[in-house]
């Protein structure tokens, strides 16, 4: 590109220079064109990159934005040229504030996980202020990108892993509690047997030692010896569903895979969620309006039944308990969905109960954790619902809610073929 | 009750209560039990007594349950094994073609003893039936 040697021919009018000057024009078309190209080039390459992209001056006025920043803010390049990027970027502006440091001592700054609500959905992003590297430009590129599913990845992950420690530490207790949970619970049956009737031997020994059975059972039954070891067997049983509901964390187990309709499985849960007695008397589940929407078009999937119902009516009893809770005004429902994406059936049982904050939401599958009272609850239930998902299905489980906001748990199970021991075919 | 004494059972565990509190229920039942502490006892009493039932614990001092298994399987192939284990296991290939099924293994602790005592009478009925 020479704009001198244009000015300079253009004052000479003799024939070789008007030959010149044609050759300088067509030059300069050329240079033009050229310079056209590699704006359209430039621009495609940075419509291209996935971040969102501007280049802003010392007061925040936008000199150049790419598609993606025109998708956030919904402000065309045209438009966006000379106005204020705290303007078009409001959700950014605490991060944004900072432009004129950026360029003023030349130092890139960086800011992580940004969270970003919407009614809707919440997403991640992290933001990056470079100072313009130029000698006598006093710019910065702002690039922000959406690293939600980065986050989301990073959360299963954790997930998984604290699982597995809890999954060693539960088989590992397991071990050594069984025993003496076994010697409580069958020994409470041996008593119980060895003052019973039935059995012939009591007769003969009573008689031995000279005492009927009759007066020794009357005996234990007017003294509430019955009772008490009736409930020694009862607390006995709850312990050890404690214990086995933990060995899920942990238990390949002989898994009895078959392939079912998942329509049925949900309409299944939904009997058994209305004869539940907490279901019925506490949580007022038939006030409750449900609305089914089930996909047509879905194959049937390869679950352990007992399990998926499991899982699903201790997402619906949740539901129930906390719209019971909340005191709500607005008539309580739960929505059951299914639907095929990316060859996995998902089920969302979406409620309009109080929801959830985020300090909830992402300890929610922890075992242990329970936002019920003492005695309530054992924390047990969504974790072990995660466990029976994840590993026992290789599926997965999501929660959104946000609170006043309603909840919506997603189970989504592999909707190819698994064979009997679990593993995908 | 009765019509249980020709069922003969030896129940293998190293620990004395569960032995205890497992040998009731089936000597209540009306089963002859026999007991050991490991699976070296265990093989000789399984080689003396050619017993109806078998129940051996999984972790056990010395050869492991599964080690047992296979060799009083050698021994007596018309014993009926079942497995008590407080593990998450998972049936070999070595005691499936055994003929063992998931059905033979046992969780501690068994909340219903009844379902012990259920299997046993079902192997035995099995073995009168092919024997």
């Amino acid at each position: 590109m020479n704009f001198q040697a244009e000015t300079r021919c253009i004052g000479e009018s003799n024939y070789g220079g008007l030959v010149e000057d044609v050759r300088d024009i067509s030059e300069l078309k050329l240079a033009t064109e050229r310079l056209e190209q590699f704006k359209m080039s430039l621009s495609a390459i940075l419509d291209t990159l996935p971040s969102i992209i501007a280049t802003v001056d010392r007061d925040g006025r936008i000199e150049l934005v790419n598609r993606r920043f025109e998708l956030l803010s919904g402000v065309v390049a045209r438009d966006a040229y000379g106005m204020q990027v705290e303007t078009l970027l409001p959700q950014f502006k605490d991060q944004l504030h900072h432009v004129k440091e950026v360029i003023d001592h030349k130092v890139p700054v960086t800011h992580e996980l940004i969270l970003h609500r919407t009614v809707a959905t919440s997403r991640y992003y992290s933001l990056h202020m470079y100072p313009l590297i130029s000698e006598n430009s006093s710019m910065a590129v702002i690039r922000i990108e959406d690293i939600s599913e980065h986050v989301r990845i990073e959360e299963i992950m954790a997930q998984t892993e604290k699982m597995s420690m809890v999954g060693g530490l539960a088989a590992g207790m397991a071990h050594e509690i069984n025993n003496p949970l076994g010697a409580i619970m069958q020994n409470a049956q041996n008593i119980e047997r060895r003052v019973s009737p039935d059995i012939p031997a009591n007769h003969v020994v009573a008689a031995e030692v000279g005492v009927s059975l009759e007066l020794v059972r009357a005996y234990l039954d007017k003294r509430g010896i019955f009772d008490f070891i009736g409930h020694i067997r009862t607390a006995g049983m709850r312990a050890a569903t404690i214990i086995t509901d933990m060995l899920h964390f942990s238990r390949r187990g002989e898994a009895r895979f078959e392939k079912v309709d998942l329509a049925s499985v949900l309409d299944e849960v939904l009997k058994l969620a209305a004869s539940d007695y907490d279901m019925k008397k506490l949580y007022n589940f038939k006030n409750i309006r449900l609305v089914r929407e089930y996909a047509a078009d879905l194959p049937s999937v390869s679950m352990i039944v007992s399990e998926v119902e499991q899982v699903l009516l201790n997402i619906l009893k949740n539901a129930a308990q906390a719209m019971a809770g909340s005191g709500q005004t607005e008539a309580p429902h739960i929505l059951l969905q299914t639907t095929l994406r990316e060859g996995m059936a998902v089920i969302r049982i979406v409620d309009n109960g109080p929801g959830m904050d985020e300090v909830t939401r992402v300890r929610i599958f922890e075992p242990f954790f329970s936002t019920k009272p003492v005695g309530i609850g054992t924390g047990l239930g969504l974790s072990v619902a995660y466990a029976i998902i994840t590993k026992g299905h290789h599926g997965s489980i999501e929660v959104q809610s946000q609170p006043g906001n309603g909840c919506c748990i997603s189970v989504m199970l592999p909707a190819t073929s698994l064979d009997v021991r679990g593993g995908v075919s | 009750m009765s019509g249980n004494a020709d069922i003969s059972v030896v129940l293998v565990d190293d620990n004395d209560i569960v032995r205890e509190c497992v040998g009731a229920y089936l000597e209540d039942e009306g089963f002859t039990v026999f007991y050991a502490v490991d699976g070296e006892e265990a093989l000789e009493l399984v080689a003396q007594q050619l017993p109806t039932t078998c129940i051996s614990d999984l972790r056990l001092p010395g050869m492991s349950g599964e080690a047992f298994i296979e060799q009083a399987f050698g021994i007596s192939p018309v014993t009926a094994y079942l497995l008590h284990t407080g593990s998450d296991y998972l049936l070999s290939d070595t005691l499936r073609s055994l003929g063992m099924t998931p059905e033979d293994v046992f969780f501690k602790p068994i909340h219903e003893l009844a379902t012990l005592t259920d299997r046993i009478r079902a192997r035995a009925l099995r073995r009168g039936a092919t024997v």
